[in-house]
């Protein structure tokens, strides 16, 4: 029956289909529902950025992990995904951004990531053409990456369909529980799926799903914008991080040189919306050519935004609930490509093994939100 | 071999193939090949693979849905939206 499986999983994005890859792998018979296509959401809107330069034990651990894996993955989903480690570079402009970075990079070493704090003439040797204006350094960590989502996506919904399915266009309305436990989903167009486990990955949307059983998680929509530029041969390999309230961040993809980039909004745009504004292109604009003076020589060819899934203290959400077998795998708050694979998996052994492979208590769905992501 | 797609460099074969692979949308066709997605935005190859459509999977070229259509129509220069400071 294609009706029933050992996990229904709502939302074909990264995280959706990084855990039902790794559910399959377990032996799980895994039917997932996706209201329109695979990388609909946030997923298919990302700018694939891959660090693990992050403020947390956890945080970096995760990270770290997960840089492996999407290292051997085009071995392990036998296609090519566009990984490549051309570094991540988060750029000083004040003495105090030059000291957190300094102190962040001790934890991060002591984890054992390759990374340091490097000055002008090496910024200057990596990004020709760098304007060193106000620039005091940066932090760079060269085996940050990239990959491209699509392609990543599409091999774990391939190896997800070797023993169960993956359906598009089939938007989930309604979670039958009984007794407290959840027994079946069901579809806008009225057609129900069984099964004793049921993943709410639904990213932006996580917080409307959870509602579905009465449960409140903290997981919040926020609007980014994006851009992408026509190809250009590649000049500069990482991701340029620029932190100041009005900078931005970007790369060149690869292999094919666009590139692009977004900034985060001040103040932040709460909400489902998903325009664009014109305001962001001239920003943008400005703030890539004022880093980067002869970008402003090439041209954006498109334009559009998608949602962070915030939650309050920038820390996703990992956990079951107290619905017996509804678990919340979201809230990735504008990480969740790069921690993806890794947050998968740990879904994955989770659910099957009934523990968590290591402490992940800083996930649970009941903490103290209090506490704070400082690589946001 | 028939380049369709000349901005990415996506032969006719090549489109075939995903088709024949499940990829039964302009949408998926775009996100696994990049189709549409160069300089011209799919001006010059969108015609092109909706035919291919058409024609594979045999359903009339008026039900090929396309994908949606990203500000900028035309590509800006960067220095365009840029003020100059
Ligand atoms: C502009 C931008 C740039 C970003 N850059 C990066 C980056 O460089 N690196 C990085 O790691 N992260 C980045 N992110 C964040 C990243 O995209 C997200 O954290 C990640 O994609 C979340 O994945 P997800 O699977 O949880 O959610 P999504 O990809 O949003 O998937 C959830 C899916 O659930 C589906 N859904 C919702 N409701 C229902 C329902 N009722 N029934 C069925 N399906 C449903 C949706 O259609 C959607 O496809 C960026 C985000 C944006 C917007
Ligand atoms: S010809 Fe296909 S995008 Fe230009």
């Amino acid at each position: 029956m294609n009706n029933t499986s050992d996990a229904i999983i709502i939302g074909g994005g990264i995280i959706g289909c990084a855990t039902g890859y790794y559910l399959t792998k377990k032996g799980f018979k895994v039917n997932l529902l996706e209201r329109a296509y695979l990388t609909a959401g946030s997923t298919g809107r990302c700018i694939g950025g891959i660090r693990q330069q992050f403020s947390t034990p956890l945080s970096i651990k995760v990270a770290m992990e997960s840089m492996k894996k999407f290292g051997t993955m085009r071995d392990e989903l036998k296609q090519d995904v566009e990984f490549h480690q051309g570094g991540y570079l988060f750029l000083a402009h004040s003495e105090e951004k030059k000291q957190t970075y300094m102190k962040l990079i001790e934890i991060q070493r002591e984890m054992g990531i390759d990374v340091s704090f490097i000055g002008l003439s090496e910024i200057e040797r990596l990004v020709p053409g760098i304007d060193p204006t106000g620039l005091l350094g940066g932090a760079y960590c060269p085996t940050d990456a990239q990959a491209n989502p699509f392609l990543i996506v599409d091999g774990y919904a391939k190896a997800i369909k070797e023993r169960g399915n993956v359906f598009p266009y089939k938007d989930v309305t309604q979670i039958n529980v009984q007794k407290e436990k959840v027994v079946s989903v069901t579809t806008r167009d009225n057609e129900t799926y069984f099964a004793p486990v049921v993943i709410n990955a639904a990213g932006p949307f996580a917080r409307d799903i959870a509602q579905m059983v009465d449960i409140d998680i903290q997981v919040y929509p926020e609007r980014h914008e994006a851009m992408i530029t026509e190809q250009m041969e590649r000049f500069f390999d990482m991701m340029v991080v620029d932190y100041r309230p009005d900078g931005c961040y970007f790369n060149q993809k690869w292999p094919h040189g666009s590139v692009i980039g977004c900034y985060t909004p001040i103040p932040n745009v709460p909400g489902y919306d998903l325009g664009t504004s014109f305001e962001f292109a001239r920003e943008m604009g400005r703030r890539m050519a004022r880093l980067i003076p002869r970008l402003g020589n090439t041209k954006i060819i498109r334009h559009w935004s998608g949602s962070y899934e915030m939650t309050p203290d920038g820390n996703p959400i990992l956990d079951k609930s107290d619905v017996d077998g509804f678990w919340i795998v979201g809230g990735m708050c504008g990480h969740g490509f790069m921690l993806g694979p890794e947050i998968g998996w740990l879904a994955a052994e989770y659910i099957t093994e009934g523990k968590a492979p290591y402490d992940i208590t800083e996930f649970a769905l009941h903490r103290d939100f209090t506490g704070k992501e400082v690589m946001k | 071999m028939k380049i369709i797609c000349r901005c990415e460099d996506i032969t006719e074969e090549e489109i075939v193939q995903k088709i024949n692979e499940g990829y039964h949308t302009m949408d998926d066709l775009k996100r696994i090949l990049r189709v549409t997605m160069g300089l011209c935005q799919g001006k010059g190859c969108r015609k092109h693979i909706a035919k291919i459509l058409s024609r594979e999977l045999n359903i009339p070229i008026k039900d090929i849905v396309q994908p949606t259509y990203r500000p900028p129509v035309k590509p800006i220069p960067v220095s365009a939206t840029a003020d100059k400071e």
